[in-house]
């Protein structure tokens, strides 16, 4: 459109118009190579939404026309709130990510504001020590976190679920922090200072607006990490009242405890545990791809 | 308070050497004094997570690897006896290979298209955005649910990926993808290039931005071709990116895990178990702590020197 404007406020321009109609062409077939490239990634995620509304009977039988005319929220109810009460899991899985990604935060923003704004003896011993923390996988220390967490009697219990993951996340949401609130300008921090805020009220009121991004994203890693985590979750809890979602899915998936396979439970449960990842991605897409800037990522 | 005295000392011997730098760190004011107090207050509560939860069981399994630990009653030291054991131990071994097999065959994929999807996106025609978007969506949801979906979808007779094969007469619809460790390596490597493309695209296209318009425009005067102009701008400015991703996924593959554990839970036999799977195994279902902690002392080496080198390249640039 705009091109075509462009070339028309130049009458004389025979080239500028013929240039105009070859990048009018080019984007027609780069939109058309997006949506191609898109559907690859896409089209599978939305059959399995789909596929989520069919009865069991029919994901597991050989595929007829008749796929579409038996759509319903069966699954959904009988995982839900049938006798396997997979909407405790859910919830688990809920509060079990908030959590995390609030400690997460707070103690993250805390940590940067100290390591970033404050001149301390030892402080880069111990952002060294944060650093070592963020090479430890977490899965190679699962053994010696088992026999820790049941000594301190938080085995199989959320809270030792929820303390784990914050630690794990915080180097990672320190190295942001940090970062965020070394760029912050002196002359703001003095400013407020000077005008006698204290140490607690410079964070909150001065710094707010600039610090935001980082908090979002360390929140949103933090987040995503906790609410698609498989195997600590796996290791630590054992009882299915404190599962979270994708341990009671394995169990579904195994047809250990909810009286045999039900791929019609599973493609359902598994949608459920898609959608907060999409809609927590889509709200705060931006503060993500800051994080994966910063290059501190895990895999 | 005692600290004081110490940072004297400290603060003399650095003297001539860092000078003023030095100095300025050494809390010798009142006001210096009280943002020393601050900063460690600040810091703490982040210092005793990773203490007691990251840094503790660190030492502990190495120390635990050096016994004969078990779940009840006494131990002792038996040196590096599970250490050698490992060298004996052939699921062990087989899954070392298993994992590194597995690392070879999806890194290069994952760039390739990575790189590849980067530059499609990258652009600032209509749509690229939304493009952006719609490739790194099955990354965001995540292996473990794509896992779960996946184990539903490999189904002989009924599974979506066997009745699109069948149709396009490339694979029966009988193909039963987890009785053969091969075709299940392949089936699961697709799904996790298919899953980590989009992630690498991010991390390049974060780099990509960084490049100067002007580069490109100047090696248009020169009448670059697109590939020239890959090879001699983008490529060179984007080696830092290229390695933090390759760096990342490389160590996404060391520690895979769910992808084996739901799809075909290291079968058939043990041919399909990943390290952190053969771990799990060690632990969880055999119960020998030691040897689990030794084998998870051998993956924290590997790991930890791959994500140094990943903060070296970091640290390099913020310089």
């Amino acid at each position: 459109m705009s091109e075509d404007r462009r070339a028309g406020a130049r009458p004389s321009g025979r080239a500028w118009r013929v240039a105009g109609r070859r990048r009018q062409t080019g984007t027609v077939f780069y939109v058309t190579a997006g949506c191609l490239i898109s559907a690859i990634f896409v089209v599978p995620l939305l059959w399995e939404v789909l596929r989520s509304f069919e009865p069991t009977q029919e994901i597991t039988s050989p595929p007829s026309l008749a796929i579409f005319s038996h759509l319903g929220i069966e699954n959904y109810r009988s995982l839900l709130v049938g006798s396997d009460d997979v909407a405790r899991n859910v919830v688990n899985s809920l509060i079990v990510a908030l959590a995390t990604a609030l400690l997460t935060t707070i103690v993250a923003t805390l940590a940067g504001y100290g390591f970033g704004r404050f001149r301390f003896r030892g402080s880069g011993i111990v952002f060294a020590a944060v650093l070592i923390g963020f090479m430890v996988p977490f899965q190679a220390v699962l053994t010696p976190l088992f026999l820790e967490l049941h000594d301190l009697h938080l085995l199989n219990s959320l809270v030792g679920l929820w303390l784990f993951y914050t630690a794990f996340n915080l180097p990672f949401g320190i190295y942001i922090m940090r970062n965020t609130f070394a760029q912050v300008p002196d002359e703001l921090v003095d400013a407020a200072r000077v005008d006698g805020a204290s140490v607690l009220s410079t964070l909150t009121r001065v710094l707010r607006a600039i610090v935001m991004p980082g908090i979002a994203t360390s929140f949103l890693f933090a987040f995503l990490f906790a609410w698609t985590e498989f195997l600590g979750a796996l290791t630590f809890l054992t009882s299915s009242s404190v599962y979270t979602l994708p341990v009671a899915l394995s169990n579904v998936e195994t047809g250990t405890t909810y009286g045999g396979v039900n791929f019609g439970y599973l493609t359902a449960g598994a949608v459920i545990a898609m959608v907060p990842c999409v809609i927590v991605y889509a709200s705060l897409q931006r503060f993500y791809v800051r994080g994966l800037v910063s290059g501190a990522v895990k895999g | 308070m005692a600290g004081g005295a110490i940072a004297g000392t400290e603060a003399r011997r650095h003297h001539g050497v860092a000078g003023e730098r030095v100095l300025r760190r050494v809390p010798r004011t009142r006001r210096e004094r009280l943002e020393a107090r601050a900063g460690w207050t600040l810091v703490s509560p982040a210092i005793v997570m990773v203490a007691v939860f990251i840094l503790f069981p660190l030492g502990f399994c190495v120390y635990i690897s050096l016994t004969n630990w078990p779940l009840i009653g006494p131990y002792h030291f038996i040196g590096f006896a599970n250490y050698t054991a490992l060298a004996h131990n052939s699921v062990f071994l087989q899954s070392i290979v298993f994992t590194l097999e597995y690392t070879a065959i999806v890194t290069v994929p994952i760039l390739v298209f990575g790189y590849l999807l980067a530059v499609f996106v990258r652009s600032n025609r209509p749509g690229a955005s939304i493009f952006r978007t719609c490739v790194f969506l099955p990354y965001i949801v995540g292996l473990t649910t794509l896992s779960f979906l996946a184990e539903v979808e490999l189904q002989p007779g009924y599974g979506t990926v066997n009745v699109v094969l069948s149709k396009l007469h490339l694979a029966s619809i009988n193909t039963v993808w987890v009785q053969n460790a091969n075709l299940a390596l392949v089936a699961i490597c697709v799904l996790v290039v298919w899953l980590a493309s989009g992630f690498t695209m991010m991390l390049l296209l974060a780099g990509m931005q960084g490049i100067p318009e002007q580069l490109y425009e100047s090696a248009d005067v020169d009448g670059a071709t697109w590939w020239e102009k890959e090879r001699m701008v983008t490529i060179p400015l984007l080696r830092r990116s290229i390695a933090l991703s390759l760096i990342i996924s490389v160590v996404g593959s060391i520690l895979a895990f769910n992808q084996f554990y739901i799809i075909t839970d290291g079968g058939p036999g043990t041919s399909t178990v990943s390290l952190v799977m053969e771990i799990y195994e060690t632990f969880n279902t055999a119960m020998h702590v030691g040897a689990a902690s030794a084998m998870a002392v051998v993956l924290i080496i590997v790991v930890g020197l791959i994500t140094f080198v990943q903060f070296r390249i970091l640290r390099a640039d913020d310089v």
